[in-house]
């Protein structure tokens, strides 16, 4: 049992444990705008060790995420996914540009985002 | 064979031949005083689809910065769609403070009066203290709103000086029955810069910055051997407003995993869908207008509504693009990206925020550049910009923004005390 000085135990599951470094980073952030943010904050370097991680386990992350109703993930699929949807920005610095801002975009950028019916995670 | 050469639209051949814009189009305040009064008092403008208010009851609240204006966009009991003011017959209060929803009533927060869905006043309390109000007087102030291809345009004049069959002059027809309805659902992007809104108006109309300031977002994508500097195909005029044909590349494979994995899960909306093209279900691959050269390597039909809008139909939905000014030197780009249907299932949402990050950052590189052109230009050391022969778009804008400040610009009509006789 964790006492109160313990740290927090991770809840992610068990097998993706190789996202463990990640979750803080990326794994309470709530919309893209955090994580536009976040990747903009980051090095180079710290993107691209999480891309490396799980750009090539995309598919084993989301063959377990299958097994759950969209609308009513566990909580420790839900970070997993989290931590996940922090690679739709990472790519962008790792896949596209080779750093992570957007070249001359102002800095700390930020844009407002929408999604028209549906509450994305 | 098409002769991709041959279908390169240049300057001279829609006989434009003003290859340069004064600076201070861009950045001078009176000019953009002039922009509210005749272009956005009088154009029709652009605020949204009927499905954002697809049932009765269902109303959007929008905002069209360069007039100030609030606009409530109703549908009524009798499926009617209207657009209002947001001000309030009694003391003039922006009533609806909520974005969008559903009710068969608006009531003020201030003092409570209330309106019906379609505009009228319902109720005054203490009605007894309001004797000098005729309550079937006093409903919000309507502005004209009429529809085409499920797109809402609003007029803000008295009296709109043309139809919008007559303002869309001809698109609407080259467009008619495209399937915009078939991609109901919507992302979208928005964000304001410090730029001029036609700095962002040109960058959508013309390709000859695609291979360098979009090297690494779009190039690959989109720039063909045959046409390097992207150059718009056959490019038609309707009035202001225009459409061009813009390839790209089919053959293009992106070998990073995480693109890969995401155009494996659901394509996005820019990227060929090869079997759907072969099957003819394509959308908009079909449509008579869009790709009249039946160029094998389509990538998608730009389409351009003066004074401010830019759409682009693409195999798996399409883009919309909107420039709203604020005030000479500010302005607010809005961006939807259109789809089939909201994600189904984890898979589709990352793969759709996937596409909406890397939509998102190549509009940021337009913003970013149309910034930096703002810069430049209120340095002051150029009194004109110049466009080339390969930048029709740019000269066709300028002549028709030009004659819109002259008070002309809008189908002729005829006169009235004429037509009388
Ligand atoms: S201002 Fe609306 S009720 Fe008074
Ligand atoms: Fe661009």
């Amino acid at each position: 049992m964790n006492g109160p000085d313990a740290p927090e135990k991770s809840l992610i599951p068990q097998q993706f444990a190789f996202l463990e470094p990640f979750v803080e980073t990326w794994g309470h952030l709530r919309t893209q705008d955090e994580r536009y943010a976040k990747r903009q904050a980051l090095d180079q370097e710290e993107l691209e060790a999480f891309h490396a991680a799980l750009a090539h386990r995309l598919e084993e992350v989301f063959t377990h995420l299958d097994q759950f109703d969209p609308q009513a993930l566990p909580e420790a699929e839900a970070l997993l996914f989290r931590v996940a949807l922090g690679l739709t920005e990472a790519a962008q610095a790792v896949e596209i540009f080779g750093q992570p801002r957007v070249p001359h975009a102002p800095f700390p950028h930020g844009v407002a985002i929408a999604w028209n019916g549906y509450q994305p995670h | 064979m098409v002769n991709i050469e041959e279908h390169m639209t240049k300057a001279r051949d829609l006989g434009l031949e003003n290859d340069r814009v004064p600076v201070e189009y861009y950045t001078s305040a009176a000019y953009f005083r002039r922009e509210q009064d005749m272009i956005f008092r009088r154009a029709w403008l652009m605020v949204g689809r009927v499905e954002d208010v697809a049932e009765p009851g269902d109303f959007i609240v929008r905002d069209v910065p360069p007039l100030k204006a609030s606009v409530i966009i109703a549908r009524g009991k009798d499926g009617k769609v209207r657009a209002f003011h947001n001000t309030c017959s009694h003391r003039g209060v922006a009533l609806v403070c909520q974005d969008r929803g559903n009710a068969l009533t608006f009531r003020c927060p201030y003092h409570a009066w209330i309106y019906r869905i379609d505009g009228s006043l319902s109720a005054i309390p203490a009605e007894q203290d309001f004797p000098h109000v005729d309550k079937a007087a006093n409903g919000l102030a309507p502005i004209h709103l009429d529809t085409w291809a499920g797109f809402i345009f609003l007029n803000f004049a008295d009296e709109p000086e043309a139809t919008l069959p007559e303002f869309l002059a001809g698109l609407d027809t080259m467009l008619d029955g495209a399937p915009f309805d078939q991609f109901p659902f919507s992302i979208q992007v928005s964000d304001e810069i410090d730029c001029n809104w036609k700095n962002l108006v040109n960058a959508f109309n013309e390709g000859y910055h695609v291979a360098v300031l979009h090297n690494k977002t779009l190039r690959a994508a989109v720039v063909p051997k045959d046409n390097p500097h992207l150059h718009y195909l056959d490019i038609k005029q309707f009035g202001p407003h225009s459409a061009g044909t813009v390839p790209r590349n089919f053959d293009y494979d992106p070998q990073a995993p995480a693109l890969t994995w995401v155009y494996a899960q659901m394509l996005p909306t820019s990227a060929p869908d090869v079997a759907a093209i072969n099957e003819g279900r394509a959308g908009f691959y079909e449509h008579p207008g869009i790709n009249r050269l039946k160029i094998p390597n389509f990538g998608t039909e730009t389409i351009t509504i003066f004074p401010n809008i830019s759409i682009q139909p693409l195999a798996n939905g399409y883009l919309f693009y909107q420039f709203w000014p604020m005030s000479e030197g500010r302005m607010r780009t809005d961006v939807r990206i259109y789809s089939r249907h909201a994600p189904r299932t984890l898979r589709e949402e990352f793969a759709m925020a996937s596409t909406l990050a890397a939509t998102r950052d190549v509009v940021v590189e337009d913003m970013a550049m149309s910034r930096l052109q703002q810069i430049g230009f209120e340095s002051g050391g150029k009194k004109y910009q110049q466009f080339g022969q390969n930048e029709p778009l740019l000269r066709m804008f300028t002549r028709d923004y030009e004659a819109y400040l002259a008070g002309g610009g809008m189908p002729r009509q005829p006169d009235k005390a004429e037509a009388a006789e």
